[in-house]
């Protein structure tokens, strides 16, 4: 533009200046100079909305709703976090034209020359990478969970571990854990305040050793109201009764509202074989071996309190023998049925003394009278296909295939046929392992 | 008799080519060398058979297993993959009782002792010598009388060799045709490794003795040599160890005693009895003691006879008096509490 008017002026100056040229040849040598430019073009700013506002402000524009659109439900997608800084990587004096300035982005003497300002060759990495920087902003990822350390589902937080209860004066929970079992959020609606949106947390804790408790706690953030469920657990402890430090002491049946749950012992190496926040109730009370089977409503809270109402009701064997003046034994069969008397009453009942319509049967005892039901199972549908039976026909050659590599394995370190002494090749090929692969290939 | 004859060349060809050599290898490795042990076995000289199957014998070494039923009937692993969950009974007194009489008619059998026989002589019978079979196959033939009903001891084995030669079996031939034609469960055709020196030692240095000895028990036969210098090493490191206790209750504990006193060794068994207070098993021991080597013990009565054995056989006197004399004092002292408490409560 400035170009233009000096263009302008200077040929007017000479117009009037120089009156000894002719007028046509001035003429001539202007449409030379500018063949396309109009004389008088429209005129351009370089004032714009991008270079007249900060950066800052810019960003805050669109990533940011006002507080009335924010009431409405706009932008929810817009956050803090999608801010870019797209200062970050770049230098002065380095840009799109692969300039060498001295003194800028070069010392001026290099040796005994002096260097010359010059044009390099365009870099295309350069362009490449301030992207690649740009893009890696506002992408945050949380540290990777390790498998012990996750819930029950991905990065939520149910099922997962959240430390001991925070110590009240001289009382610190040693030797305890909690767990969360539910966070959601709940909303609470007024006529004056409107829609109030809230956070709600139950923890369950213990010390895996018969002590445990459980509490709801509420709050704006999930943190302060997982804080506040724990605290408040660390004040509800109950304290259960574990059989032989693994199960519980006999099987039982336990119910809060719609929810009814039915409890069985079960040995050492069982493990805990019920619904998940059952587990993480054990998980925590100490208890390693259960099955549980939950019947009607699922609704956690009710799960949690008929559990634990389940597990303080239970009864010691003693108490047990001395209720039905009668002992209580057990019957092993990794001592080979050897009578194992649990409990013995004050006063033993004689057989004459013993009620006709008396339960006598352990489990039912347990069960008071109730009696699970049990469903036929039904073999599977393709039980009866033909393919089934060529199968079957098929896998019963390889029934001690695994027995015979044991022990092959254990007699001669591999697995190998009757042939492999004279024959080396009689061996199962075996993949190399990755190392192997590529020192060979080296 | 059915009997009828039975060859097995394939048998041959892949288990006596290949593994006869490296377990004759293994045995030669348990014969020479076994920690600082050396075998002892009994080498039917005089044979012990007759002695340990005396009534009264084995009345005494039942008295020095010590029956504890709890121990007798201890948790075992069954070797399956989960346990089983135990039944609860609800009893009366008279129904517990019952229970428990049922199953002490089972401690008998669980914890009977293994016999005590001298060793097997080598079978080294030609039947003929057929020079015109030489050189027929290259691999012996073994014929093998499979007739049901006939004991695993008496079946009739033979071999032909390769030069013609028509012979018996030989013992360990005979025990793993046996164990193909008539399997003896959980029992296998080759010995298991943990019976070879190298392992051996560190399964004994695990003090898994009870281990050794079931496993032992059901591998071989009870005058198999191997079985005998396997046992008799495991019997002297526990003799050494002082490690009585690991097979009190276990049907091992008879032949253990019977093993000791037979070879002379019961100056240590004898010593924990006494500094455990057991005076009767003591007892038991020596009478044990003189029923095998027929040595006349005059004296009766608790400790005197106890006295005359250390005197007299012992190989620890001083060990053996002082802890008798230990003994004895703690016993006075007893009394004297005793007598003291009665007088204190005027019992007169």
């Amino acid at each position: 533009m400035a170009n233009h008017l000096l263009n302008i002026t200077r040929t007017l100056s000479k117009l009037t200046i120089n009156t000894k040229y002719r007028l046509s040849n001035t003429i001539i040598r202007l449409e030379r100079d500018l063949p396309t430019q109009p004389l008088f073009s429209n005129s351009t700013r370089n004032t714009n909305f991008f270079n007249k506002l900060p950066a800052e402000d810019l960003w805050k524009g669109i990533t940011s709703v006002s507080n009335a659109g924010k009431k409405r439900g706009r932008g929810k997608t817009v956050s803090r976090k999608n801010i870019k800084d797209l200062n970050k990587g770049q230098i002065i004096g380095v840009g799109k034209a692969n300039m060498i300035w001295p003194g800028l982005t070069t010392p001026i003497i290099r040796g005994k020359e002096i260097v010359e300002q010059q044009q390099l060759p365009e870099d295309p990495e350069r362009e490449k990478k301030l992207n690649m920087l740009r893009d890696k902003m506002g992408t945050f990822r949380y540290a990777k969970l390790s498998p012990i350390e996750r819930g029950w589902s991905g990065a939520k937080m149910p099922g997962r571990s959240i430390g001991p209860p925070d110590p009240v004066g001289e009382d610190t929970f040693e030797g305890f854990d909690s767990k969360v079992l539910e966070l959601k959020t709940v909303f609470n609606m007024k006529g004056n305040f409107g829609r109030k949106r809230r956070v709600s947390a139950t923890v369950v804790t213990g010390n895996k050793n018969g002590l445990a408790g459980f509490a709801m706690g509420k709050g704006i953030e999930p943190r302060t109201a997982m804080r506040k469920a724990k605290n408040r657990s660390g004040q509800k402890l109950i304290h259960v009764k574990i059989f032989r430090n693994h199960t519980v002491f006999h099987d039982f049946f336990t119910q809060f509202g719609a929810t009814k749950i039915f409890v069985s012992q079960k040995p050492e190496g069982y493990g805990l074989v019920c619904h998940r926040a059952i587990r993480t109730i054990c998980e925590v009370v100490g208890i390693k071996d259960l099955y549980a089977k939950v019947e009607g409503s699922t609704n956690l809270n009710h799960i949690i309190k008929a559990f634990f109402l389940g597990l303080v009701k239970q009864k010691t064997h003693e108490e047990i023998a001395e209720e039905k003046s009668l002992h209580l034994v057990e019957f092993c069969k990794e001592n080979g049925y050897f009578p194992t008397v649990l409990a013995s009453p004050t006063k033993c009942k004689t057989e004459e003394e013993i009620k006709k319509d008396e339960i006598l049967d352990f489990t039912q005892y347990c069960f008071d009278g109730r009696v699970i039901l049990k469903k036929k199972k039904y073999p599977p549908f393709y039980a009866n296909y033909r393919s089934y039976y060529i199968y079957l026909k098929k896998q019963e050659k390889l029934r001690n295939k695994q027995q015979v590599k044991m022990d092959l394995i254990a007699e001669y370190g591999e697995i190998r046929s009757f042939l492999t002494e004279k024959y080396p090749e009689c061996r199962p090929s075996r993949r190399p392992k990755k190392e192997e692969q590529e020192e060979s290939n080296d | 008799m059915a009997a009828f004859t039975h060859f097995s060349r394939k048998l041959l060809l892949n288990s006596l080519k290949l593994d006869v050599r490296p377990q004759i290898n293994n045995k030669c490795m348990i014969c020479v060398r076994l920690l600082s042990y050396s075998p002892k076995e009994y080498d039917g000289n005089p044979d012990p058979g007759p002695i340990f199957m005396k009534n009264e014998v084995q009345h005494l070494l039942k008295t020095l297993t010590r029956i504890d039923l709890a121990k007798v009937f201890r948790k075992r692993k069954l070797g399956n993959k989960q346990l089983e969950q135990p039944t609860y009974k609800f009893m009366t007194d008279a129904q517990l009782e019952e229970a428990l009489n049922e199953v002490k008619k089972k401690v008998d059998k669980i914890i009977q002792i293994p016999p005590v026989v001298s060793v097997r002589k080598p079978i080294n019978r030609i039947l003929s010598r057929d020079s015109a079979l030489q050189g027929l196959d290259t691999s012996n033939f073994v014929f093998t009388d499979v007739t049901f009903g006939v004991h695993n001891s008496e079946r009739i084995i033979v071999v032909r060799d390769t030069n013609g030669t028509l012979k018996e079996a030989d013992w360990e031939l005979r025990d793993r045709i046996n164990q193909i034609y008539f399997p003896v469960k959980h029992r296998s055709i080759k010995i298991p490794k943990m019976f070879q020196e190298s392992y051996f030692e560190n399964v004994l240095n695990k003090r898994e003795y009870v281990f050794i000895l079931d496993r032992a028990c059901l591998q071989f036969e009870p005058n198999d040599a191997l079985y005998q210098k396997i046992i008799s090493i495991t019997y002297q490191h526990i003799n050494d160890n002082n490690e009585f206790d690991v097979l009190r209750s276990t049907r091992h504990f008879g032949s253990f005693a019977f093993f000791l006193a037979w070879h002379k060794m019961i100056d240590n068994l004898l010593l924990d009895l006494i500094e455990t207070e057991h005076i009767d098993e003591a007892n038991a021991l020596i009478e044990l003691y003189s029923q095998i080597h027929k040595v006349k013990l005059q004296s009766d009565g608790n400790l005197r006879l106890l006295e005359e054995y250390i005197k007299n056989f012992s190989n620890k006197q001083g060990a053996l008096e002082l802890a008798l004399q230990a003994y004895k004092n703690t016993v006075k002292q007893r009394e004297e509490l005793e007598a003291g408490i009665k007088k204190a409560h005027g019992h007169s």
